[in-house]
């Protein structure tokens, strides 16, 4: 009986020795491969996450390593290739909190490609997921910044008053919202009076030049109608009043979507530089 | 107990096995960095298969590691270095031939066609070349790329074992490209304005420019009529203006209709090869 224990004892270490040498190699190559990626050498951390995916016939670190290979990709601004590997790295978390943290990050890396419909349409099953009612603040975060990359300010403001914490953000995209121009209302006057919506877009020469070739052959073609010329004042309006008119209200459109992409581009780029919470 | 300690050892065995791929040091053994590098093959992931190819000399001794490498290279557009790592490959691999091919291919690849035909012929390539009418295939077909004058129809055509319908409408089109004439559409435009464009397929261009300098030419000439001199000479200008740019339009689109032709007939060229794998086999790693 005493034997028995000794050999059952003997053969216990071995087993545990053995699990315990293959499980330090894999944490060896984990490690190596993590400080690559601290050390921003991202081409050979990913190498040597690969390798270790490739050897870790457990799985132990499949969760881990795919999500490193993700960060990488998404630092090297490879993103299809990022959304792939925090696919695997979802498919092989084990608990919810796992399952929401691999989400959120392809929702992140779908806000930098400005693929912001896909982006949403996960935070909205995400939303609508039971298990991550806990989550919902966090979710409203990211809703806030998938809108500011589809440039609705407004709705972004309204995603980010949902959260806890995210007053500044409130704050500058309300602000952002109301320095945009409105295209409808820049079109709308251009249709009254020609210029008054380029005018409004800051483009003042332009929308006063404008002004001045629409009355100058609204007045040829009415004097035109007046003199009884009805063949020169239906050419004259529809060939060159016309023209500029359109010209006009297409114009206001033109100038109004310019000035917006430089509010939105300054806005970004000061959210980039400045802002100093979580981003995408 | 016998049981157990059965179990045991065989459990242990098992370990032991994964021991041996997962000890640190294995991992970088040459054996499991060449199955590594096959598994990175396998996956396109090619930059990093040749990386790990690279590591020991001892895995480049192997015949067909070098064709992967050389064939990475030519997958990820490095063509020069496939070229360099073809040319290389030893008369006794038993991908001599077929390293022979990929490396005129890859000298194909880099666009460029003369040394393309000068390298074909200066390997002195047998009849007993196994990938001879291969090569003669890519030889021949190079001339649609090149604006030098191609060999007979007949001849051409002949060279190719199969596709040549698809290759006697390439042989057609570079030998009587579709193109407009520039001096064409500008004498047509200054007879007919808008003619020019029609004549470049820009079928809407060409009626608005008829009827816009049409219709300001009547209106300036029922203006001087009616002895309202001053609108009628700034209808005359603006006539002259569109007239004017009906024939520079005219010239313009003709160079542009041109451009995108030559841009299709290569575009369609080189699909063409890539469909067929520039005329080579395809191999199953």
């Amino acid at each position: 009986m005493q034997n028995n224990k000794k050999i059952f004892f003997t053969i216990f270490l071995i087993i545990f020795c053995n699990g315990l040498k293959a499980q330090d190699a894999l944490k060896t190559q984990f490690n190596f491969a993590k400080t690559l990626y601290e050390n921003e050498k991202y081409f050979d951390a990913i190498t040597e996450l690969k390798r270790l995916i490739f050897f870790d016939s457990s799985k132990t670190y499949f969760y881990e390593a795919n999500k490193i290979i993700g960060d990488c990709y998404k630092m090297g601004g490879k993103f299809s290739e990022a959304i792939l590997y925090y696919a695997n790295s979802e498919n092989a978390a084990i608990s919810d909190s796992e399952i929401f943290d691999e989400r959120i990050n392809q929702i992140r890396v779908n806000i930098l490609r400005r693929t912001t419909d896909r982006a949403l349409m996960m935070l909205d099953s995400l939303s609508s997921d039971k298990r991550f009612l806990n989550k919902i603040n966090c979710i409203n975060y990211w809703k806030g910044w998938s809108y500011i990359f589809s440039d609705d300010w407004e709705k972004a403001a309204n995603a980010f008053a949902k959260t806890d914490s995210s007053s500044k953000l409130v704050a500058f995209c309300k602000e952002v919202h109301s320095k945009k121009y409105s295209i409808s209302f820049a079109t709308l006057i251009s249709h009254f009076i020609p210029g008054a919506g380029q005018i409004y877009a800051g483009h003042i020469w332009s929308g006063l030049l404008s002004l001045g070739w629409n009355v100058l052959w609204g007045y040829t073609s009415i004097n035109a109608f007046i003199d009884n010329r009805i063949f020169d004042g239906i050419i004259v309006s529809d060939l060159l009043w016309l023209r500029f008119y359109i010209g006009n209200i297409q114009n206001a459109e033109k100038f109004s979507k310019e000035e917006n992409l430089s509010i939105t581009n300054s806005a970004l780029h000061f959210l980039q530089f400045e802002y100093r919470g979580v981003k995408p | 107990m016998r049981y157990f300690i059965f179990f045991c050892l065989f459990f242990n065995s098992l370990s032991l096995a994964q021991e041996a791929l997962t000890n640190h040091s294995n991992l970088f053994s040459p054996t499991n960095v060449r199955k590594f590098a096959d598994y990175l093959f396998t996956q396109r992931d090619y930059l990093r298969a040749i990386e790990e190819y690279q590591r020991y000399p001892s895995i480049l001794e192997n015949d067909t590691v070098n064709f992967k490498i050389g064939f990475a290279y030519s997958e990820i557009g490095h063509n020069q270095q496939a070229a360099e790592q073809f040319l290389n490959t030893s008369s006794k691999s038993i991908f001599f031939d077929l390293s022979k091919l990929e490396y005129l291919k890859s000298i194909f690849k880099e666009n460029n066609f003369e040394k393309y035909r000068y390298t074909f012929e200066n390997l002195k390539l047998k009849e007993n070349y196994i990938y001879f009418q291969k090569a003669k295939e890519l030889f021949y077909f190079s001339y649609l790329f090149s604006d030098e004058c191609l060999p007979p129809k007949v001849k051409f055509l002949e060279t190719f074992s199969s596709n040549q319908n698809e290759i006697s409408k390439f042989y057609d089109w570079k030998t009587d490209p579709p193109y407009k004439s520039a001096l064409t559409a500008v004498i047509l435009s200054s007879i007919i304005p808008g003619a020019g464009k029609i004549y470049t397929e820009k079928y809407a261009d060409g009626i608005i420019a008829f009827l816009a300098t049409g219709i300001l030419g009547y209106i300036s000439y029922t203006d001087f009529k009616a002895a309202h001199r001053f609108r009628a000479w700034v209808f005359s200008a603006l006539t002259a203006g569109f007239y004017g740019g009906n024939i520079y339009g005219s010239a313009a689109s003709a160079f542009i209709f041109n451009a995108k032709i030559k841009f299709d007939f290569i575009e369609s060229l080189k699909n063409f090869l890539e469909k067929n794998n520039y005329f080579i086999p395809k191999i199953n790693f």
